[in-house]
């Protein structure tokens, strides 16, 4: 009897079962948002947290294991990112014209997220890991992810802070619009694109077709900026945050 | 599909031949990333075949990400003590980021109806 429910219970330790468990909250967390409409407070990555942080503890599966048992899902995250490369390709077609002040916006705006956040949590005496889990933290969770490895960060916290942050700037974007006077779609658009990454760009899209695209190109810019001046120039923030 | 995945694959391993023969500090998905940019906008020929695979993957990307964020929770204890720089950083900063970098953009692209709109 009893070692049938020890066997019963071993099936906890199986990629089938840590692989089953995240699709299903997976599955779970987008009938929730569509029920939402889409509410950025209801953005799947939070959603589908809930039940996988429930479950584990209950069924005696501990992160590292869990991670481990999830390894084909995290694999996929590698083409992805190269996936990126077609919205970014298909964004750069149509905002030709605009592309010299674009690219300068992208380059200043992506340092001013950056050094913001490092800036602050700095300043709040968080240690280096904790701070350099945040530098990536406006860009699109894949490169981010892969990023922060270059930085000393933690994947958790970079992938945390990176959909905070997103949520944060689309639920914050419309007043701060307002306080502003922005009119204009393509900076609405390219505002949340810039720093509230994929969740910025699905609110983008409410406010129409160009802002989206502006989105969305601000989104594979800033990720493509990011990843390739970070790594070289971490090293050096980091001494200097040192001193 | 297959297409697709291939496209993506071959890219991202491209990518990794290029990091581990120049030995620059960047992720291989990136570089394979950029690769395939440049591939498309050369035209290569089927690069376009890439698009319903990667459509698929960056539809479904928060299934591919959360695994990842659970751990915030699960290893609460490595960040308790910096809960209040965490919380300041990323909700703060993301405000001021998104103030900022709005006036940035005003001045950077001017008014709508100037020259550039169409």
């Amino acid at each position: 009897m009893s070692t049938e429910l020890d066997n019963l219970a071993a099936l906890a330790h199986t990629p089938l079962f840590g692989i089953l468990l995240t699709l299903a909250s997976y599955r779970f967390a987008l009938w929730v948002y569509g029920k939402s409409n889409s509410l950025p407070v209801f953005h799947p990555f939070l959603v589908a947290s809930i039940p996988v942080i429930i479950v584990l503890p209950l069924v005696g599966v501990n992160y590292e294991e869990y991670r481990d048992q999830t390894r084909l899902i995290a694999f996929l995250l590698g083409p992805a990112t190269v996936a990126l490369a077609w919205p970014l390709y298909r964004q750069l077609h149509a905002v030709r014209s605009v592309l010299t002040p674009i690219v300068v916006a992208t380059l200043i705006g992506a340092a001013i997220s950056a050094a913001i956040a490092v800036g602050l949590a700095w300043w709040l005496g968080a240690p280096a890991e904790v701070v350099g889990s945040l530098a990536p933290k406006s860009i699109t969770t894949p490169i981010a992810v892969e990023v922060v490895k270059s930085t000393g960060g933690y994947v958790s916290l970079a992938a945390g802070a990176v959909a905070i942050t997103g949520i944060v700037g689309a639920l914050t974007a419309g007043p701060i619009f307002r306080l502003l006077k922005v009119n204009d779609q393509r900076i609405k658009g390219f505002a949340l694109g810039l720093v509230a990454h994929a969740i910025g760009t699905a609110r983008a899209f409410e406010y129409g077709e160009k802002a989206g695209a502006f989105a969305g190109l601000a989104l594979g810019l800033c990720g493509l900026v990011t990843a390739m001046a970070l790594p070289w120039i971490w090293p050096w923030v980091a001494q200097w945050l040192g001193q | 599909m297959i297409d697709g995945l291939l496209i993506l694959l071959f890219f991202q391993f491209l990518g990794e031949i290029l990091i581990r023969l120049t030995g620059i500090p960047l992720p291989a998905s990136v570089v394979g990333m950029v690769l395939l940019l440049v591939a498309l906008l050369l035209n290569t020929p089927f690069t376009q075949r890439v698009a319903p695979a990667a459509g698929a993957l960056i539809k479904h990307i928060s299934l591919l990400i959360f695994p990842l964020g659970v751990g915030i929770v699960l290893q609460w204890h490595r960040y308790e003590d910096y809960a209040l720089a965490l919380a300041v950083a990323v909700v703060i900063g993301t405000i001021l980021s998104m103030l900022l970098v709005t006036l940035m953009l005003k001045k950077l692209m001017g008014k709508p109806g100037d020259p550039h709109e169409h």
